[in-house]
C-alpha cells in the first residue's frame, strides 16, 4: 500500500504561515482603539438657550445625523472628548455631570459601551465599530427637543 | 407547433398543453412572463444574480407543479407567488446568516418614523421615469427586508394586510407598523434624494 | 397625532378600513391639517410606486435563460446513474491521505491557542442590554457607518420633573 504523505518542507512552510498569522493578529489586539465622544443637544430652534455656550456641531457629524431616521433639524454641541482604549481596560469618560460613557475594547473592532445616567446604567451595547463609524445614542429631551452621545471611532 | 403558434395561443390554451408535457408550450409561458416574474424577484432580493436564480427556480417549480394549478388566479399571478415564496424562504437564510439589528426592531416600542417630519413636497415632480426608477430603487435598496417585503407585496402585488401576514407569518399589526415605516423611510429617502441633486 | 390615529390613516388610504370607521376618517382628514398632509404623503409615495416594476427586464436573452430552464428541469427528471462500486484499496487510500492533512493543520492549530487567562477574540454580534426601565429602538444604516440606538430615557413621568436640557447636561 502506497499513501501519500505530505513532504517535511509542506509542514514547514504551514507553520510558519500560521505562525505569522498568529503573530499579525496579536499585534492587532494591542493597539489601542481611538474614539471622540460628543454630547450634543438637539433641536428645531437655531439657537441654544440663553445663558448656554453650545457650539453648533461638526459638519461631518451633523452629516451623518441627516442620514439618520431623526427629526430634529439643529444640533449643538454640549461636549466633547478625545479619549483612547486600550486593550483590557474600561474608558470612563464623563460627558457632563450627569451622563458617563464607559468604553472596553473586546477584539479588533469590537466595542462593549456603557450609557450611565445619573449613575444608572441606561443601555450597555456591544457590536463592531470600524473606524470611521458611529454609534449614536439618544433620546428625547423636554419641550421637544433631544439628547445625543455620539461615539465616533478614529483609530 | 412551431413556436410562431405558440405565440398567438392563450394563456390559458398554453398551460393545458403544457399539463400533458409540451415543452414548447411551457417555454412560450416562460417567455411571456419571464420579466414579471424576475421583477418581482428583483424588488424582494435587491440582487441580479440572486434574483435570475430564484426566477430560473421558480420556472422550474412551475413546470413541477403545473398539476396544481387549475386556473383559480391567472397563471402570472400563480408563477408570481412561486416566485414570491422562494424569495421568502432565501431572505430568512440570509437573515439567519446576517443579523441586522434593525430587524430585531420592535416596531410597537420602537418608532421613530412617527416623528418624521411630513414630506410636504412631492418628491417625484419633475422627473422623468428613467430617473424616478432609479431614485425608487436606490431608496428600496436602503430598507430592511422585512419593510421592503411589506411594502413589495402591497403595493406591486396587491395583497392584502391578511394575506400579506399570512405570507410573512407576522400579525397584521406588525404589518401596518412595517408598511408605515417603509413608506415614510422611502417618502423621507426620495425627498433627501432630490434635495441633494439640487445642491 | 399618536401613532394609532396614523396607522388608521394609512388604513383609510389602503381601504381597510370597515365602511363606518372610514367615514369618521375622512370627516377627520378633511377638518385636521396634520391628517391631511401624512395622508397626502403617504398617498404621494403609493403614486411613485405605482408602475415601477413595468420596466424592468430580466437581463439574459430569452434562448439563454430558457436552455437553463429547460437543462435543469431535465436533470431533475432524469434519474441519477448508481454510483460504480469502488474498491477497498482505494477507499483506504482515500481516507488516509486527507487525514494525515488534518492530523497536520490540527497540530499546527494547537501552536497557536493562546495561553489560559489571556482574551480570546468575541465573536461579532451586536447584543444590547437596556437597563434603567428604558426601551430600545435600533437603525443601523450601513452605507453612513452609523448605528443609532433610540432610547426611551428619561421615562415620560420624570420628563414633566425635568427643566431644559436638565437630562444630561
Amino acid at each position: 500500500m502506497s499513501a501519500k504523505l505530505i513532504p517535511a518542507t509542506g509542514l514547514l512552510w504551514l507553520s510558519t504561515a500560521l505562525a505569522l498569522l498568529a503573530g499579525s493578529e496579536l499585534r492587532a489586539q494591542a493597539a489601542d482603539m481611538k474614539f471622540q465622544a460628543f454630547l450634543l443637544w438637539g433641536t428645531d430652534n437655531s439657537k441654544p438657550p440663553e445663558g448656554k455656550a453650545y457650539k453648533p456641531v461638526a459638519v461631518d457629524i451633523r452629516q451623518k445625523l441627516k442620514e439618520l431616521p431623526i427629526k430634529w433639524t439643529n444640533w449643538f454641541e454640549v461636549n466633547r472628548k478625545d479619549f483612547a482604549v486600550p486593550q483590557s481596560t474600561v474608558s470612563e469618560v464623563a460627558m457632563s455631570e450627569k451622563c458617563q460613557l464607559n468604553v472596553r475594547k473586546l477584539g479588533d473592532s469590537e466595542v462593549e459601551v456603557t450609557l450611565i445616567g445619573k449613575g444608572k446604567e441606561v443601555v450597555k451595547r456591544k457590536q463592531s465599530l470600524p473606524k470611521g463609524e458611529m454609534l449614536v445614542l439618544g433620546g428625547n429631551a423636554p419641550n421637544s427637543t433631544a439628547w445625543l452621545v455620539v461615539l465616533k471611532r478614529i483609530e | 407547433m412551431t413556436v410562431e403558434d405558440h405565440s398567438s395561443v392563450d394563456d390559458q390554451t398554453l398551460v393545458r398543453a403544457s399539463q400533458r408535457g409540451d415543452m414548447a408550450a411551457f417555454e412560450e409561458l416562460v417567455a411571456r412572463h419571464r420579466d414579471r416574474i424576475y421583477a418581482r424577484a428583483y424588488s424582494m432580493m435587491r440582487n441580479e444574480e440572486e434574483a435570475v436564480d430564484l426566477s430560473q427556480e421558480a420556472w422550474v417549480k412551475g413546470w413541477q407543479r403545473l398539476a396544481q394549478f387549475h386556473g383559480e388566479s391567472s397563471f402570472g399571478t400563480w408563477m408570481t407567488r412561486i416566485i414570491i415564496n422562494l424569495c421568502l424562504d432565501q431572505l430568512r437564510k440570509h437573515k439567519r446568516q446576517r443579523a441586522e439589528s434593525i430587524e430585531a426592531m420592535d416596531e410597537e416600542s420602537g418608532g421613530v418614523e412617527r416623528q418624521m417630519p411630513v414630506v410636504t413636497v412631492n418628491p417625484t415632480a419633475g422627473l422623468e421615469r428613467g430617473e424616478l426608477r432609479q431614485r425608487i430603487d436606490q431608496a428600496l435598496g436602503q430598507l430592511s427586508y422585512e419593510h421592503r417585503t411589506s411594502l413589495v407585496l402591497h403595493e406591486f402585488e396587491e395583497m392584502e394586510y391578511r394575506e400579506i401576514a399570512k405570507t410573512m407569518g407576522c400579525s397584521i399589526g406588525t404589518v401596518m407598523s412595517r408598511l408605515f415605516y417603509a413608506r415614510r423611510k422611502l417618502a423621507a429617502l426620495l425627498a433627501d434624494l432630490k434635495n441633494r441633486d439640487s445642491v | 397625532m399618536d401613532y394609532k390615529a396614523q396607522l388608521k390613516l394609512q388604513a383609510l388610504l389602503d381601504g381597510e378600513l370597515p365602511d363606518g370607521e372610514a367615514s369618521a376618517a375622512t370627516k377627520w382628514v378633511a377638518r385636521d391639517r396634520e391628517a391631511a398632509s401624512l395622508l397626502e404623503e403617504l398617498r404621494s409615495t403609493r403614486g411613485a410606486l405605482a408602475g415601477f416594476e413595468a420596466d424592468v427586464r430580466l437581463p439574459e436573452s430569452r434562448e439563454f435563460f430558457w436552455s437553463k430552464v429547460e437543462r435543469e428541469i431535465q436533470r431533475l427528471e432524469t434519474p441519477a446513474p448508481k454510483p460504480a462500486r469502488v474498491s477497498y484499496f482505494t477507499l483506504v487510500r482515500r481516507f488516509l491521505v486527507p487525514a494525515s492533512a488534518v492530523a497536520v493543520v490540527l497540530i499546527a492549530g494547537l501552536m497557536l491557542i493562546p495561553p489560559a487567562g489571556s482574551t480570546g477574540r468575541t465573536v461579532a454580534a451586536e447584543i444590547e442590554t437596556a437597563l434603567a426601565d428604558s426601551g430600545v429602538f435600533t437603525y443601523r444604516d450601513y452605507s453612513a457607518g452609523a448605528t443609532l440606538v433610540w432610547l426611551s430615557y428619561p421615562a415620560e413621568d420624570e420628563a414633566a420633573e425635568i427643566d431644559e436640557m436638565g437630562t444630561f447636561d
